[in-house]
């Protein structure tokens, strides 16, 4: 258990277990490629991508199937490679991966997750990426909804 | 938006040195290759619209939305 230091909640107790490698970082962020994954009491179903190596970066993240429980994630064979993930087999989300959404917010606008971009990580091989499907037809703006209205920002 | 038909092993410049030739069409998807100075960035679409909703993901994530997300989404929600 090391301590690390947070955006959010200050030094957090981090198990080796939530250390995730991200081989190519993130567009937009290629050089950061260890995160924590931060479940925090209370903050449910929120999930926090914490840059291990720059303290003042970390996502704000939905599991996938929060945003939309219908969701269905096809990885490519090249994806699940690099994921380290069997290709013979689909991967089950909660099971053999995690799969969730950034959620970002302009001034003044409803929060959006980009569901046609997740971050999916392998639980097993603690190894992640951003898998970019242009052509899933899932906006990379997706407005986040509460009981049918917009939520304010 | 200009729009215009061309066969394989036809292409169409863009601007001064950007040329982008049909190399193969099949039935939903074609492969093109692009000549283009080295300093001409080119990127699929998608990526850099990930890219920019990452920056702006990173910039947004605060506690005020934080806040504002709890206050509106259920808990107890699915895994992830």
């Amino acid at each position: 258990m090391s301590r690390i230091p947070t955006k959010f909640f200050g030094e957090c107790d981090c198990e080796a277990g939530s250390l995730f490698s991200f081989p190519s970082g993130l567009p937009g962020f290629e050089d950061q490629s260890s995160f924590f994954f931060l479940k925090i009491p209370g903050a449910e179903p929120l999930l926090f991508l914490q840059s291990v190596s720059t303290r003042n970066l970390c996502f704000i993240l939905l599991p996938i199937l929060v945003v939309d429980p219908n969701y269905v994630l096809e990885l490519a064979p090249d994806e699940l490679a690099d994921l380290q993930l069997p290709l013979d087999r689909t991967p089950t989300i909660g099971q053999d991966i995690l799969c969730a959404a950034t959620i970002s917010c302009g001034d003044g606008e409803a929060p959006r997750a980009n569901l046609m971009a997740p971050i999916v990580v392998n639980l097993q091989a603690k190894i992640g990426m951003q898998v970019i499907k242009g052509e899933s037809g899932y906006s990379h703006r997706h407005p986040l909804r509460s009981e049918g209205a917009l939520l304010p920002c | 938006m200009l729009i215009m038909w061309r066969r394989c092993g036809q292409s169409f410049i863009v601007g001064e040195g950007v040329q982008i030739e049909v190399l193969e069409s099949r039935a939903n998807r074609v492969k093109l290759g692009i000549v283009a100075p080295d300093n001409v960035p080119i990127v699929r679409t998608e990526a850099r619209l990930t890219r920019e909703e990452n920056l702006a993901a990173a910039l947004s994530a605060g506690h005020d939305m934080i806040q504002t997300l709890l206050r509106s989404l259920p808990a107890g929600a699915p895994r992830a």
